[in-house]
């Protein structure tokens, strides 16, 4: 290799290099922050049903959410009055298609409301018990 | 193409699963390292049975990578003939051949963009195809048990952790070509400096 061939070849890379750097590092950045944000609950523990349907994207399959949000599937079928057979294996965006074309979207907010309809209310801390006045409490064993 | 592989791999499963990491590993460009954390959130959620969701994209990625290697062993010959007279493409075949195995652990999981380079120029140098398929399992294995792990563990939120993952990839592709531009660029300038000291006596003697 020519000693100018050489020199082109090291500054494309040191400058590819900085781009590259810049752009994913700042990106890393962000996305780092948002990582730190999000605790996840220990993977082992038999979790509780997910409850953010925020988290709903549109590749997403009746199926799959029903299962994830432990929804019936039947109960997001009848939200959008459209039959089980033949969508089984469809993604919300392909079933906005085929049966709603001119209202994009429509399906995923069905789907997010008819699911956040479905979820039990948020459960209040039950209330301490009373203790009435005068009463021993016993000390706690060690 | 994302959306519709992660609807694929729910309504198909594992088999696909594996299928698809055969094909990245053959060099069609498909986001594998997204679809493996999401296919760990899968698994979490009881979607995908992780045993055999791994076992498969194991044995994919192992396969594909063993054909993308046989594909830099049977273009040896072109390549060698192309470049086979550049000192530069020697000493890089050198450089390679004595840190392959690590070059083939670390490009795995770590620069997953420089694993499809890598399979090629290991098909083409001189490491032994037992040796990369030892190093090559060792990867994918810490790969899986990495990436998918981080998928199971943060479950339905695996969306954070692949954003993470995917410019945590870039930054340091864009490190590794910055400081090969650095390393090229200061033995550039060794040379120079020790022709020019070369060639100093010489001149001084002369006067």
């Amino acid at each position: 290799m020519t000693p100018f061939r050489q020199r082109v070849l090291v500054t494309t890379l040191i400058i590819f290099g900085v781009v590259i750097v810049g752009f994913f590092g700042l990106r890393t950045f962000h996305a780092f922050r948002e990582f730190r944000g999000h605790r996840p609950p220990h993977p082992f523990e038999n979790r509780p049903a997910e409850t953010d349907v925020e988290l709903i994207r549109d590749w997403m399959t009746i199926g799959s959410l029903s299962h994830t949000y432990r929804t019936p599937p039947r109960l997001l079928y009848d939200a959008l009055g459209i039959p089980p057979n033949g969508n089984e294996h469809k993604s919300l965006k392909q079933l906005n298609d085929e049966y709603f074309p001119d209202q994009p979207g429509h399906v995923l907010e069905t789907v997010k409301a008819a699911i956040q309809g479905s979820l039990p209310p948020p459960t209040a801390d039950p209330p301490a018990t009373p203790v009435p006045p005068g009463t021993e409490v016993p000390p706690s064993s060690p | 193409m994302s959306d519709y592989l992660l609807t694929q791999i729910i309504n198909q499963g594992a088999p696909l699963f594996g299928l698809i990491l055969f094909i990245a590993a053959v060099g069609v460009p498909v986001p594998a390292s997204i679809l493996l954390i999401a296919a760990g959130a899968f698994s979490q959620q009881g979607i995908l049975p992780w045993y055999s969701t791994a076992l498969l994209g194991l044995v994919g990625a192992v396969f594909g990578d063993a054909i993308s290697f046989g594909i830099g062993y049977y273009a040896k010959d072109w390549v060698d003939e192309r470049f086979g007279k550049s000192p530069a493409w020697k000493s890089a075949r050198d450089t390679f051949d004595s840190r392959a195995g690590m070059a083939v652990y670390l490009t795995r999981f770590l620069i997953t963009a420089l694993a499809i380079p890598t399979n090629l120029i290991a098909g083409g140098s001189g490491i032994r195809f037992r040796r990369f398929m030892t190093y090559d399992a060792l990867g994918e294995v810490t790969w899986i048990i990495l990436y998918g792990g981080l998928g199971f563990w943060f479950g339905t939120q695996w969306e954070v952790v692949s954003d993470f993952i995917s410019n945590f990839g870039g930054l340091l592709l864009g490190l590794v070509l910055l400081g090969a531009g650095i390393w090229l660029g200061t033995r550039q300038l060794r040379r120079r400096t020790a022709t020019a000291e070369i060639s100093m006596p010489d001149e001084q003697g002369e006067s």
